[in-house]
């Protein structure tokens, strides 16, 4: 794989936000190794762009959360290495861009966050610190053409079907097979900030198939430590190992022993999950 | 005034002034020579299917801006809705070579680029206009 660096912004016309993807990216192909990807173009013959997005990574800035570059990148199944949205930066700024195009001082500044956020956003990664057990046993069910499997030691899991296994202080995250095999192919794990402090049951980054995002519960609470970034090149792994190598976020706990209270061990989960396909009919 | 709704889809282009041109020509259209009765469609929103944006180009008649022979934006429309009412090609207006240049950031336009966007955007407002009066 090349260096290369693909953008596709969302290009909209409808709001300020979409000018505002469109400004980033035209900034961001100032520099070596940048290729700018019209959404438009991409929809129409994908042939044009086949060999830079094969031989690059795709970086997607999405002006609103309709979230059009997105789609269009998951309705093609390219994978999304990095991605920034232009409203939910504006609103952590404090920014109200509404309709009308602006070209001033408050729009550079967010034009600038933006920029820095696409080329920091692999820095602060520590090594992971957690211990992993040489063998992971599985139980598993099946419905219909469909196997569950769920991991039988170290697993706690939350109702919103997302584990947590723990080594030390430190919690390891991610979801389960049940989830991966709803969402299908994976295309862009959406990591949270190293340092980020979590509440068990607060928001903890996301994941996206062509299909939807998934938000991830986290399971319990404290400070992100980790992520894996192996997934920004391989988000498949979450398919293909979603205990193991598709793990997505360790943390340093802050309180295990009560957040452990409203999680379910290996016997309730496998139960819970039983129950759930068979109510929901997968 | 007639409350006949009109829309306009611009190409949200990127790969050449010409699109830029055009993004800009529907923007002048929409702010200063037809304000407030020009429904602008967002190419990108179209594409993806949300928003209502086919819906509304298959009940309404809709212009295609383009900023280069790739139509990408009539080609659109005709792909999920239907016929355009009118369409625009500002590399035939502005001529290819000043179309296919490299894409700009607004605030780099030129007058000349400034000159073209106010070309097309007349000219768009002509079919807008013809259409508004069938």
């Amino acid at each position: 794989m090349s260096n290369t660096v693909c953008v596709l912004p969302c290009n909209g016309l409808d709001k300020c936000a979409g000018d505002i993807s469109r400004r980033v990216a035209l900034k961001l192909t100032e520099s070596e190794g940048v290729e700018l990807i019209c959404p438009v173009l991409l929809n129409q013959n994908k042939t044009r762009y086949d060999k830079v997005l094969e031989d690059g990574s795709l970086s997607v800035i999405d002006g609103c959360n309709t979230r059009c570059a997105s789609k269009l990148a998951g309705s093609l199944e390219i994978a999304i290495k990095e991605k920034v949205n232009v409203s939910e930066v504006a609103k952590a700024q404090n920014i109200k861009l509404g309709v009308d195009i602006r070209d001033d001082e408050e729009t550079d500044a967010l034009v600038q966050v933006l920029l820095e956020k696409m080329s920091i956003s692999e820095e602060k990664q520590a090594d992971s610190q957690f211990i992993e057990t040489e063998t992971v046993e599985y139980e598993s069910f099946s419905h219909g053409k469909f196997i569950f499997k769920v991991p039988k030691n170290n697993y706690f899991f939350n109702e919103n079907d997302c584990w947590v296994s723990i080594s030390g202080d430190i919690a390891r995250v991610g979801v389960t097979d049940y989830v991966q095999q709803n969402l299908s192919d994976i295309l862009y794990v959406d990591p949270p900030e190293i340092g980020q402090e979590i509440e068990q049951f607060d928001e903890l980054g996301s994941i996206e198939s062509s299909k939807t995002v998934f938000e991830i519960i986290s399971p319990v609470s404290g400070t992100v430590v980790a992520v894996n970034d192996k997934l920004q090149d391989a988000p498949e792994l979450v398919n293909e190992s979603p205990y193991e190598k598709g793990w997505l976020v360790e943390l340093r706990l802050s309180n295990f022993e009560e957040d452990k209270e409203l999680l379910l061990d290996f016997e309730a989960y496998f139960e819970f999950l039983k129950r759930k396909v068979a109510e929901t009919n997968v | 005034m007639s409350d006949k709704r009109i829309g306009v889809i611009s190409c949200s282009g990127e790969e050449c002034v010409g699109g830029t041109i055009s993004r800009l020509a529907v923007r002048k259209m929409m702010e200063e020579l037809r304000p407030g009765i020009v429904s602008t469609l967002c190419l990108p929103l179209f594409i993806a299917g949300d928003g209502g944006e086919r819906e509304f180009a298959e009940k309404y008649p809709t212009i295609a801006v383009d900023g280069c022979s790739k139509c990408c934006a009539k080609r659109a429309i005709e792909k999920y809705s239907s016929a355009v009412a009118g369409s625009i090609d500002v590399a035939e207006i502005i001529g290819q070579e000043a179309a296919l240049g490299k894409p700009l950031s607004t605030r780099n336009l030129t007058e000349e680029h400034l000159a073209y966007v106010k070309e097309v955007a007349d000219k768009t407002s002509e079919i807008f206009d013809a259409i508004l009066v069938k």
